[in-house]
């Protein structure tokens, strides 16, 4: 496989994750499509690390595995004490960023 | 062998100063003993140091101190006449005091800031250039500042010390303008090449100074002389700035007596005296000084006339006093040259002598009666023998009564040492006059000496003449009190006699520092017996009205003395000087007009208008506009952030990288 | 010497985190005393070994840190920057013991003051210009904190109207820092945040309008610093609000990073400037219009502590007007200027928290005849107040004197005006004195207690320091000189006598 597939994979699921953030309501779904992003940057870093001889990038990939998984139990967190306040991880409905 | 101890001094004082600020309390007295001593050493070491020198040598001794500036002390013949009066009278007024403030709780702050004034008095005497002799002249104005206002709890007092410093201080920035001027000027000369400091000498030396006057430029060199004479018009309260000379006797007496009336305000004269040089190289500045002295003269003598507070009649006749030396500078300087200045000096000596007298004799007629308006006293001749006596014989000296048997083929002449000294300067006046037609200030020195006779022979027969006007029982002061009067009287009396000798001494001065200036060209044409004898005429006439009015009482004055009577409404509100300094300039000018204006431009243009109106409501409208952008829908920023990354990827692509 | 610097500037940072984390008063003032004790002896020790002979830069210390952008932690020391550093370790010392009696969150507020040595040490050491400007804005940021928590009445106004003054002149400053570095990289090809570099590239620019507006951008973030009229309206509000160590410390250093500013940066680009004729004068105005404005509104002041900070605005128009004359002596008699109104400074804003700690109040019209029952206050702050208004003797007036005597020999006119100014200067402090001061006691404030000990401690080495730098001004003048004839080499030598 040449590194063009793994670029396009990368780009189909960045795409799919940020489709997700802008249409998505629910505050999970959009943490998910978060992920999403953030893995497909992470494959993007592996496979030129692979097909450069250059094990930076998967250094980098384990890096930003790590604080991706600590993002996503803060996500959670914020998310669960969101819901205990207002019954609800739908977020058209918690605008308190608003004016 | 004193000579070289003459730092001394000045350091004596200090030292007693400090030590008596800070340990008097303990000591006897307030510590009085330390300043005492201090300043008999000082006396003593500027007597050996006149002996050593006399006839014709200086002593000079120069630091380098900052910046190209030097401290350094200069003993020539003018600083060590000043140095022994200073010093000596000094000494006496603080013997005196020790019987004078010896119920005052506050006596160590007294003696402290007495010393200190004596050590910066003789610094200004001392100093070597016109830095150090700057800054003395500002630390005795700091010492007068502080005396006045020593009772501080007194609003008036506090008031008058104030006033005192600022009225000042408009002299003194006027004297550090000309410092400026003349440090310009003679970097100028000295760069120029036209004129190069001798090694070892520094810029503002009095030497150097003397040295470059030819190549100063004469219109500089009459601005720079201007504004030095601008800061002896503050100094000795000279019109205009003479109004806080007046308001300085809410201060202890004796401290009237010494800064007031012997040394301090007499730095002015002697500022004057001690860039003589320059002065007769710029004879417009001189004309300036021989007017405003003898306008001074005749100006102050006037309210002299009618005030009631025995220290303000003598505080106006101060600043009549200080006229005739600044007359004597200038009128007799443009007529005989270098030798006006001798005629000064012994004017301001023998002044010395007579005025702390008579403040030291008010000072025992307060101490006696407890109030200073002459209407409450009289009759006090009786109980206070010795103070009348010596007062009358100050009384005698300031209006100048003696007989010029000189004239006569007669090789001395008799009388007391203000008839030597005054007559002089009058004498002098009128020689500029013989010489330019112009008789002006002559006639403000005659017009003066008859004021001054009146005037202080109305205080002398109000005061102990007459019927006691107050139920307090007075008596004769203590005799630590009454003997440095009997000393002063002594002096009052004789030191007229050693005038050819003083004159002799003197002239010689700026020749001892290789000046070139012109000396009495040979004996002045003897002016006509009627000029000899005028202001002792004057004097007597003076005496006789005094005598008519306040002591026989056959004329009644009360009919003048009423508000009613517009002369007389004037001089009691002394021109409405008072008035125009603090009520118009000080309040309204200074502070409602210009202070209150810029107050206005701060808070209401700049923070109001400018700041708060222009950019802070700008900014806060845009921020009331740019936060409606803010939906707080998460989604929406997302959906933008993407369009803001395509749109950079598109940019970059349009860019061709 | 290598790393006293460092270790001078390190001290008081390690000490208020210690600060920060003491539980007692006792211990906090304790710990923030010593630390910045340590610092002062540092600095003696750095100041007696000074060569004042040389205008180089002493004990440089370089630690490399950012290389890529050549941002390295480069510190050193010389006639501009000594002087400055001593009395920054001496006054905070003095202020921990002014302040001892501190008891609201006394850890913060020490650890607060602390910071400040930090900052203020850091500025006037650094010469890097990147490290420079970090230090710079670290010294707001301790400072909003003591306006904010323990200031007056309307402490956030204050807070935040310095905070946003001062802040907006550093990022202009910033801007004119990153348009000399991209100036120097281009022409040297390596990137270098160097100060000397920087300033010495400066001459290259090829537009003069470029040159002037990167001369303008700094002179802007120093003289709000300083601050000069017209950019002087957050300081009254900050200090009427700050605490008083907050005040001393804003007056005393903070101020002089301003001044400091026009002579190690300015001066040495006026030059080379695109139209250095009018910059000179536009100097020479802000300088005289700040010294008679700040005298006339502190005469119109009711607030004594307003007064006293206006005043401050109107000496350090000496600095300017002393920076813009261009004659060496004017020149260091402006560095000296900063460092004696440093100490003055400290005695006037002392006396006013000693009478509104004990009076409660600092109107000059609700007080009256304190000396009664203040009398020691009232001789430390006579003296203070002699000294501000210039009197001979103490070290105000060898600074003005040789501000104004070598100033004439470039900006005549400027002279004559700004001596105009000298008797209101009088004026206003001695109005003052007269009604708050002397007079009749003023039986409402009932009974009012003197100063306490440790702040007349504090006062009295002040004003023997001011006395002594009046008497003796050789130690710090002489370096002042040096550097300062260096500065001015290009301009003919009129008025040079030594």
């Amino acid at each position: 496989m040449s590194l063009y597939t793994y670029l396009l994979i990368a780009a189909i699921m960045f795409t799919v994750g940020a489709y997700g953030i802008i249409t998505q309501r629910s505050g999970i779904k959009i943490l998910m499509c978060i992920e999403l992003m953030l893995n497909s940057a992470n494959l993007n870093l592996v496979a030129f690390s692979s097909f450069n001889n250059n094990s930076t990038g998967q250094v980098f990939a384990l890096f930003s595995i790590a604080i991706a998984a600590a993002e996503a139990a803060i996500g959670f967190a914020i998310l669960v004490a969101l819901f205990r306040v207002r019954d609800t991880i739908n977020l058209d409905n918690i605008n308190i960023l608003r004016w | 062998m004193f000579g070289d101890y003459a730092a001394l001094i000045v350091l004596l004082p200090v030292l007693a100063f400090v030590l008596t600020l800070f340990l008097g309390k303990k000591l006897y007295s307030g510590g009085a003993l330390l300043p005492i001593a201090a300043i008999a050493g000082s006396f003593i070491i500027s007597f050996g140091t006149f002996l050593e020198i006399y006839p014709d040598k200086t002593i000079q001794q120069s630091l380098s101190w900052f910046a190209g500036m030097n401290i350094g002390i200069l003993i020539d013949p003018l600083a060590v006449v000043m140095l022994m009066m200073v010093s000596f009278v000094s000494l006496l007024i603080h013997i005196y005091a020790v019987g004078y403030m010896a119920h005052d709780p506050a006596k160590p702050r007294y003696f402290a800031e007495t010393s200190l004034f004596t050590a910066a008095m003789l610094g200004v005497i001392l100093s070597d250039n016109i830095l150090q002799f700057f800054i003395a002249w500002e630390l005795v104005g700091l010492c007068s500042y502080l005396l006045i206002g020593f009772w501080y709890h007194k609003p008036s007092a506090a008031a008058a010390a104030k006033k005192a410093f600022l009225v000042t201080r408009v002299g003194d920035v006027l004297f550090l303008a000309g410092i400026v001027l003349l440090y310009f000027n003679m970097s100028e000369v000295v760069s120029s090449r036209a004129f190069s400091l001798e090694p070892g000498s520094f810029i503002l030396q009095f030497k150097s100074m003397f040295a470059a006057i030819p190549h100063i430029p004469p219109g500089q060199l009459t601005l720079i002389t201007l504004l030095f004479f601008g800061g002896a018009v503050g100094k000795s309260g000279q019109f205009p700035l003479h109004g806080w000379l007046p308001d300085a006797m809410e201060g202890p007496t004796t401290v009237s007596a010494l800064i007031h009336a012997a040394t301090m305000v007499t730095a002015g004269v002697y500022l004057v005296a001690r860039t003589f040089p320059m002065f007769v190289a710029a004879p417009n500045s001189l004309l300036v000084v021989a007017y405003i002295g003898g306008f001074t003269a005749l100006f102050a003598a006037t309210m002299g006339l009618v005030m009631n507070d025995i220290k303000r009649v003598l505080a106006y006749s101060t600043v009549s006093q200080l006229g005739y030396m600044m007359l004597g500078l200038g009128a007799a300087g443009m007529a005989i040259g270098a030798g006006a200045v001798g005629i000064s000096m012994f004017h301001l000596i023998s002044h010395a002598f007579f005025k702390a007298l008579m403040f030291l004799c008010a000072g025992s007629v307060i101490h006696a009666v407890g109030t200073n308006d002459i209407r409450e006293m009289g009759g006090l001749f009786g109980k206070m023998k010795i103070t009348a006596i010596t007062m009358i014989i100050a009384a005698l000296a300031l209006a100048g009564i003696g007989i010029p048997l000189v004239n006569f083929g007669i090789p001395f002449s008799i009388g007391t040492s203000g008839f030597f000294s005054k007559d002089a300067i009058i004498e002098g006046a009128f020689a500029y006059g013989e010489q330019t037609g112009d008789l002006i200030p002559y006639v403000f020195a005659i017009l003066a000496a008859l004021l001054t006779s009146i005037y202080i022979f109305r205080l002398w027969f109000m005061t102990f003449t007459g019927t006691p006007r107050s139920e307090r029982h007075a008596h004769e002061s203590p005799n630590v009190m009454t003997r440095p009067l009997i000393i002063l009287a002594v002096f009052a009396l004789f030191f007229g006699y050693t005038q050819s000798g003083f004159y002799g001494y003197v002239d010689k001065n700026f020749e001892l520092m290789g000046v070139e200036m012109a000396v009495h060209e040979g004996e002045a044409v003897p002016p006509s017996i009627i000029i000899v004898f005028m202001p002792v005429i004057v004097g007597v006439l003076g005496f006789l009205i005094s005598y008519y009015i306040y002591y026989q009482r056959k004329l009644d004055v009360s009919k003048f003395i009423t508000s009613e009577n517009p002369v007389y409404k004037l001089l009691i509100n002394r021109y409405y000087e008072p008035k125009l300094a603090s009520d118009i300039i000080g309040v309204k000018l200074t502070h409602n007009v210009v202070a209150q204006s810029g107050e206005f431009v701060d808070r209401k243009i700049i923070d109001g208008l400018i700041i708060d109106n222009i950019i802070g409501r700008t900014a806060f409208k845009l921020g009331e506009v740019m936060r409606r952008l803010q939906t707080g829908v998460v989604q929406n920023y997302a959906a933008v952030i993407i369009l803001g990354i395509g749109l950079l990827v598109i940019l970059l692509m349009l860019g061709g990288v | 010497m290598a790393g006293f610097i460092s270790l001078m500037i390190l001290i008081p940072l390690i000490g208020a985190i210690i600060t920060f984390l003491t539980r007692t008063r006792e211990q906090a003032r304790a710990v923030a005393f010593l630390t910045s004790g340590i610092s002062l002896v540092i600095s003696l020790v750095l100041f007696m070994r000074f060569d004042s002979s040389s205008s180089q830069v002493q004990f440089q210390e370089l630690y490399p840190w950012i290389s890529s952008l050549g941002i390295n932690l480069k510190f050193g020391l010389d006639g501009i920057g000594m002087p400055l550093v001593l009395l920054s370790t001496i006054v905070i010392p003095l202020t921990i013991i002014f302040a001892w009696g501190e008891t609201k969150q006394a850890n913060q507020f020490y650890g607060l003051i602390l910071l400040e040595l930090v900052g203020v040490l850091g500025v006037f050491t650094s010469l890097d210009f990147f490290v420079f400007y970090i230090f710079w804005e670290i010294v707001l940021i301790p400072m909003y904190f003591l306006i904010s928590i323990w200031g007056g009445p309307r402490k956030d106004y204050a807070a935040i109207k310095f905070f946003i003054y001062t802040h907006v002149a550093s990022l202009v400053m910033l801007l004119a820092i990153f348009s000399l570095f991209f100036n120097a990289w281009q022409l040297t090809g390596t990137p270098s945040f160097d100060m000397f570099t920087l300033l010495k590239n400066y001459q290259v620019i090829d537009s003069p309008l470029l040159k002037d507006a990167i001369f303008l951008a700094l002179l802007f973030g120093f003289i709000v610093k300083m601050p000069a009229v017209p950019f002087h309206t957050w300081l009254p509000d900050a200090h009427v609000e700050a605490p008083t160590a907050g005040s001393v410390i804003l007056a005393a250093l903070l101020l002089k990073m301003g001044g400091y500013g026009l002579f190690r940066v300015i001066l040495p680009l006026l030059p080379y400037s695109g139209s250095p004729g009018y910059l000179v004068t536009l100097m020479a105005i802000i300088g005289v219009v700040s010294i008679l404005y700040g005298t006339f509104l502190a005469l119109a002041q009711r607030d004594l502590k307003k007064m006293v900070a206006y005043s401050s605005i109107s000496h350090m128009g000496y600095v300017t007007l002393g920076a813009a004359a261009l004659i060496p002596l004017s020149v260091s008699g402006a560095m000296y200027q900063q460092f004696s109104h440093g100490l003055i400074t400290c005695v006037l804003f002392m006396s006013c928290g000693v009478i509104q700690h004990g009076a409660g109040t600092r109107i000059i019209g609700d007080l009256g005849g304190i000396a009664k029952h203040m009398p020691k206050l009232a001789f430390l702050m006579l003296a203070g107040f002699l000294a501000s208004l210039g009197l001979p003797g103490m070290s105000g007036f060898i600074a003005e004197f040789l501000i104004l005597i070598n100033s004439y020999f470039t900006l005549p006119t400027f002279v004559i005006l700004a001596l105009f100014g000298i008797v209101f200067t009088a004026g206003y402090h001695l109005w003052a004195m007269q009604r708050a001061v002397f007079g009749t006691y003023n039986e409402k404030l009932g009974h009012i207690h003197d100063i306490a000990t440790y702040e007349m401690v504090s006062m009295a080495i002040l004003v023997l320091l001011v006395i002594y730098f009046g008497l003796n001004p050789n130690p710090v003048l002489n370096m002042m000189t040096t550097n300062a004839k260096q500065l001015v080499e290009f301009v003919s030598l009129k008025g040079v006598i030594t």
